[in-house]
């Protein structure tokens, strides 16, 4: 090292030699300024004159070289168009079974009375009077809106009673409407995390946080699912190797009940670490508000976690609530900041008036029955209770999770295997015993690893023999099934 | 009836302060005023001092100007993530005003360092090598063109 470092002195020293004695050359010692100058004025004169040419030419765009024939036909060839859509699978080509009632509880399948487990309607709410009624009157007076957005005269009263009857009943200072609840999520994520912000993410999310995060171009990192340590390691290696972590825009996002597993996200964990490593809280509530709490106020009261100390709330309302669109509900300078900088609130079209009314209806009919809630507590347990001993399935979500998951005991080795097996039960379970489930099918778009299942969204309006019939139909189909293996 | 208005010569937020009025002006009085900084907090000669904002002047212009890719700002849709500032300043245009305007720069602050310091072994090899750098780098067949792989795409 010392002899390279030697070498290398030594080269610069002869370099700068030489050079001191090229320009000595015409050695006409004077003294400017009170330096004396050697024959440096030869180099000065020569970068003067460099300057000037420089100065003297005449600007212009670069040229850009058009293809030749041979080069366009060469490109032409070689390229293979890449398909729009991915090549159809076998398992592709599947009906879907057709409903011909309204999805409540029970619907008509193929002329027969079958019991849904498919749709989210956590309270029983779907098809309730008291909802149709608030729907028809609030039709009757504004039609069916103004498609407007909501900046564009597209607001009408009963959207700013609806955020502050959200507002209200979660205690929060201020919420926001959104059309589509799916799109609640995807608007509000690239609304606060920008390019070269932080985000921390569950790997288990669904599609619309999914596809927020890659709209937000922000850094994202996964940690393992609803694992609390390893969302812990996360946080302490982003802080630890980024120093700049610390002047950046940091979040956390996850969902109270992930609608890909059923599990609840342990918040009063969450919000410690948040409090120690200081991020910012986004939750997604879709699958516990209405469900979740003793009085149905979700997940934070389920915790018992303040609902200030959650930064950002979302939910659907197509689920618990009945209707459709979504809100996001927090502080409100929160609040205040998405009605400007939101996409799917400033360009879409405002929620249409009567499904307002029907959420504050809702909302009304919760606050009114707290044994709604009740009930459907029983009746989770009940089914949890049930499907405990089903040949080769087991319960992968959480026992207060209204999303009940049935995943396999035995994988055959893939994700395709499983889900074929899967629904080939699901099928069988609604030909045989007219009992209607869905297995997790994912598009080709969700990049969600975990694993499939089945999926019973169990509801307020289910009856214990609807249960007990889910139940015992599980047990024959798989009984059957497994065994004959 | 209709104003005619003229385009704006620079649409891209990034470079666009470029073309504001006075832009040269405080370019050269915050090379003079680092000078005289220099010059006061360290005990050094004028020579000594124009050295130091040479090659500061170096170390910033290159980074930002030659360095750092893209824009600060996110609705240009990155559009310029590959190019670096001097590429992007005038829309790449070569051999305009301002483009001459910051070549000239740090020839005329090798001349000064140079001749302050009486050609002298270090500066004057420390001061050659920063000119040639940043003269290198901003001949206009240079244009976005990455020698050796320097700086290039990953």
């Amino acid at each position: 090292m010392d002899t390279l470092l030697a070498a290398f002195e030594n080269m610069v020293k002869s370099a700068s030699d030489w050079m001191r004695l090229t320009l000595d050359a015409p050695s006409t010692r004077a003294v400017v300024f009170g330096v004396p100058i050697g024959g440096h004025l030869f180099l000065e004169g020569l970068l003067f004159v460099v300057i000037l040419f420089l100065l003297s030419q005449k600007s212009y765009k670069p040229p850009k070289r058009p293809l030749t024939k041979k080069e366009i036909d060469e490109l032409c060839d070689e390229w293979v168009p890449e398909s729009l859509i991915p090549s159809i699978a076998d398992e592709m080509n599947y009906e879907p079974p057709v409903l011909e009632s309204a999805a409540g509880p029970h619907t008509m399948i193929n002329g027969k009375d079958v019991v849904n487990f498919t749709s989210a309607n956590y309270l029983g709410l779907l098809g309730n009077e008291k909802l149709l009624d608030s729907c028809t009157k609030s039709l009757e007076k504004y039609g069916v809106g103004s498609c407007g957005p909501r900046g564009f005269y597209g607001t009408i009263d009963v959207h700013l009673d609806c955020e502050a009857k959200i507002a209200k009943f979660l205690g929060t200072s201020d919420s926001i409407l959104y059309s589509y609840g799916l799109s609640t999520m995807f608007s509000i994520i690239p609304a606060f995390c920008k390019k070269g912000d932080i985000v921390v993410v569950d790997e288990g999310v669904h599609w619309g946080i999914q596809n927020g995060l890659h709209l937000s171009r922000s850094t994202i990192v996964y940690f393992k699912h609803n694992d609390m340590e390893s969302l812990q390691s996360t946080l302490e290696k982003i802080t630890q190797d980024n120093k700049r972590a610390k002047k950046l825009r940091r979040y956390i996002i996850v969902e109270a009940v992930y609608q890909n597993s059923g599990q609840i996200a342990p918040l009063d964990e969450i919000i410690k670490l948040k409090e120690k490593y200081r991020y910012r809280v986004i939750l997604d509530e879709s699958n516990s508000f209405g469900v979740l709490g003793s009085s149905g106020r979700g997940l934070t009261e389920h915790c018992n976690v303040p609902i200030e100390k959650v930064d950002i709330i979302t939910a659907a309302m197509g689920h618990a609530l009945a209707t459709e669109g979504g809100f996001c509900t927090g502080s409100a300078r929160v609040i205040d900041h998405q009605r400007l900088s939101s996409s799917g609130y400033v360009f879409s079209a405002s929620l249409p008036p009567y499904l307002a009314s029907a959420a504050i209806t809702a909302i009304d009919i919760l606050e009114e029955n707290p044994d709604l809630i009740t009930t459907l507590k029983k009746n989770i347990a009940f089914i949890h209770k049930g499907l405990l001993d089903v040949q080769n399935l087991q319960i992968l979500s959480d026992p207060q999770s209204p999303v009940v998951f049935l995943g396999l005991k035995k994988s055959t080795g893939s994700l395709k295997g499983d889900l074929q097996v899967l629904e080939d039960i699901a099928d069988r379970v609604l030909k045989e015993h007219s009992i209607f489930v869905s297995t997790s099918k994912r598009s080709t778009l969700d990049k969600c690893k975990l694993p499939v299942g089945i999926r019973l969204s169990v509801s307020a309006a289910h009856t214990e023999s609807d249960l007990m019939k889910a139940c015992e139909s599980f047990k024959n189909v798989t009984a059957e099934k497994f065994s004959a293996q | 009836m209709y104003v005619k208005m003229a385009p704006p010569a620079d649409l891209n937020r990034n470079t666009e302060w470029f073309t504001y009025p006075g832009v040269w002006t405080t370019y050269i009085l915050i090379l003079f005023f680092s000078w005289l900084i220099v010059l006061s907090i360290t005990n050094c000669t004028p020579g000594m001092a124009w050295t130091i904002v040479n090659l500061g002047h170096f170390a910033v212009t290159y980074h930002f100007f030659h360095w750092k890719k893209g824009t600060p700002f996110g609705d240009d849709q990155g559009m310029y993530n590959r190019l670096t500032w001097w590429e992007q300043i005038d829309n790449g245009k070569q051999l305009t005003r301002n483009r001459k305007f910051l070549t000239v720069v740090p020839l005329v602050l090798y001349l000064i360092a140079s001749h302050t310091t009486d050609y002298q072994h270090p500066m004057l090899f420390l001061n050659t090598v920063a000119v040639l750098i940043l003269v290198i780098a901003k001949f206009p067949n240079m244009h976005k063109v990455r020698i050796f792989g320097i700086n290039g795409d990953q």
